[in-house]
């Protein structure tokens, strides 16, 4: 889950001309599930912008539960399903992630895109009204040696080899409503049985496979993951 | 071969100090009090942007003193600095004369002055150990060769009064075994649980200099117990700060350092005191613990 936010809408006018045309594009997935950007709010969006006296040439949001990140989706509804409203337009407002603004460009064949939200994280959906953080997405996964619990993430200085002696009462020295990551995986460890874990060195990262962008190519039985680090090729089935 | 290293490893008793660098680029005021503990102290600790705030650099201030004779450890932060710039300041340090390194995770910048600072920690503080170590070794730690080596006496910090204390005494080995030569704690106060501290890591057979903050009054007791992790002053403490008059309130601190000085002594290789402004009275702590003076 790509968790999203509404930008405020005076900042979205902000970004307008005078005389814009402006199409609202929404997303049935991610941003639907944050409520910035699913089917209601992408048509809300258009009316209160046009309540502004805004120009809104219409809008679209993807089906419940397909993601406005993918490409070939997303051009049959912008550039058939919508193609009147599309052709005349001057630019796409996307109530989505960075992924789905870049998937619009794509679609349109590199059209003008606004950003309507901000992409705050990737999360896990605990329920429907509570999203939480527990990868960083970094390339090289390391909770084999934390009880499945990222420092990465949890620690907020993202400390490979325990914690730093900043906590108190097991809440971090930045939030004392937050939880010391550190404290966390010791726990866990230690329920686990695995406390030993926390005794070995871990390495620094390999910060090359965090360098962006990255690009995953799929083929059959095999995928390859580019990065700073080189290429990276996987049998699915090996 | 650093007199504190000298010191620990002949099994001398020593006693560090401390100076914060200011911010501003007049070093007076910090070079004066780093003159006050000259005839006191083996070496003196150099903050590194303590607490996060922007301040001028420990390399610079570690440099001024050894300059005028002093010794300093240098502190270096994980906080600001990517793995080149922490080997890379490690080496300039070892050229500037400097022979202690005191390797620090730091303060996180949302407590400081700047607090829409980019966070660093490429390395934690036992990868910037062991960093340090390679370096001593020859090597940086991509495992490229160096032309020319240092010989930094490594040092690291450990939170004896941590609740739980198990994940400090994990880590405190980590860094023992990442080359760390010896550690400076957080304040202590709490003279049993000290020595419980020292009975569990006794193993690690490295030397402990407990650290010292003397205390000014009850409010800075009370405030360090809320803020400061790792720190617990005894109600006791607080109550013999709150009865005394504010006149006397020196004369209490020098009394309250110099007990527990004398008894957290016989279990550990010596004492850093941290003044944070009471600079006046560290002589007078020294003489009370009855503490060798350090130089002369």
């Amino acid at each position: 889950m790509h968790a999203t936010i509404q930008k405020p809408i005076d900042e979205i006018l902000g970004y307008l001309k005078p005389d814009e045309q402006v199409f609202v594009v929404g997303c049935g997935n991610c941003a639907a599930k944050c409520h910035s950007g699913g089917e209601p709010e992408t048509e809300e969006m258009a009316e209160r912008l046009r309540q502004r006296g805004v120009d809104i040439a219409g809008w679209a949001c993807t089906s419940s539960g397909v993601s406005l990140c993918k490409l070939s989706i997303v051009k049959k509804m912008l550039t058939e399903e919508h193609k009147s409203e599309t052709e005349q337009t001057d630019s796409f407002l996307i109530l989505a992630c960075g992924q789905g603004i870049h998937t619009v460009m794509d679609a349109t064949d590199g059209g003008m895109v606004h950003p309507g939200c901000d992409t705050i994280f990737g999360g896990e959906t605990v329920n429907d009204n509570f999203i939480t953080e527990y990868c960083s997405l970094c390339g090289e996964c390391i909770v084999e040696y934390t009880g499945g619990l990222c420092p990465v993430t949890l620690c907020a200085k993202s400390l490979l080899n325990g914690p730093c002696g900043g906590a108190k009462d097991g809440k971090c020295e930045v939030d004392r409503n937050r939880d010391c990551g550190w404290q966390l995986i010791y726990d866990r460890l230690r329920a686990l049985g695995h406390l030993g874990e926390m005794e070995k060195y871990v390495m620094p990262k390999n910060n090359s496979r965090w360098s962006r962008p990255r690009s995953l190519t799929i083929g059959e039985g095999e995928a390859t993951f580019k990065s700073l680090s080189g290429e990276r090729k996987v049998a699915s089935h090996a | 071969m650093s007199k504190l290293q000298q010191a620990l490893e002949s099994g001398r008793f020593v006693v560090t100090g401390e100076i914060g660098p200011p911010k501003g680029v007049d070093l007076d005021k910090c070079l004066h009090d780093a003159e006050m503990l000259r005839e006191h102290v083996t070496a003196i600790n150099v903050t590194d942007l303590q607490s996060a705030v922007l301040r001028i650099g420990s390399l610079a201030v570690s440099a001024r003193l050894v300059e005028r004779g002093l010794e300093p450890v240098y502190q270096l932060t994980c906080r600001d600095r990517n793995r080149l710039a922490l080997q890379s300041d490690l080496l300039s340090a070892w050229a500037l004369g400097i022979e202690n390194a005191l390797c620090l995770t730091g303060d996180h910048p949302i407590l400081g002055d700047h607090t829409e600072a980019k966070p660093v920690y490429d390395l934690d503080s036992v990868q910037l150990l062991k960093a340090a170590s390679t370096l001593n070794q020859g090597h940086d730690i991509a495992g490229h060769e160096l032309e020319s080596v240092p010989g930094l006496f490594l040092g690291a910090v450990v939170t004896p009064a941590a609740e739980p204390m198990e994940p400090q005494i994990i880590k405190m080995k980590k860094k023992t075994e990442a080359g760390a030569r010896f550690f400076q704690t957080q304040a202590i106060y709490e003279p049993e649980e000290f020595e419980h501290f020292m009975n569990q890591v006794q193993g690690f057979r490295v030397p402990v200099i407990a650290g010292i903050v003397i205390l000014k009054s009850a409010a800075m007791a009370r405030f360090m117990n809320a803020n400061v992790a790792g720190i617990s002053v005894p109600e006791s403490i607080i109550g013999e700060m709150e009865e005394t008059a504010k006149d006397d309130r020196k004369k209490k601190a020098v009394e309250i350092s110099t007990r527990v000085i004398r008894q957290v002594k016989p279990f550990c290789q010596g004492v850093h005191i941290m003044p944070l402004g009471w600079d006046d009275l560290v002589p007078e702590i020294i003489k009370e613990a009855e503490l060798i003076p350090q130089r002369r």
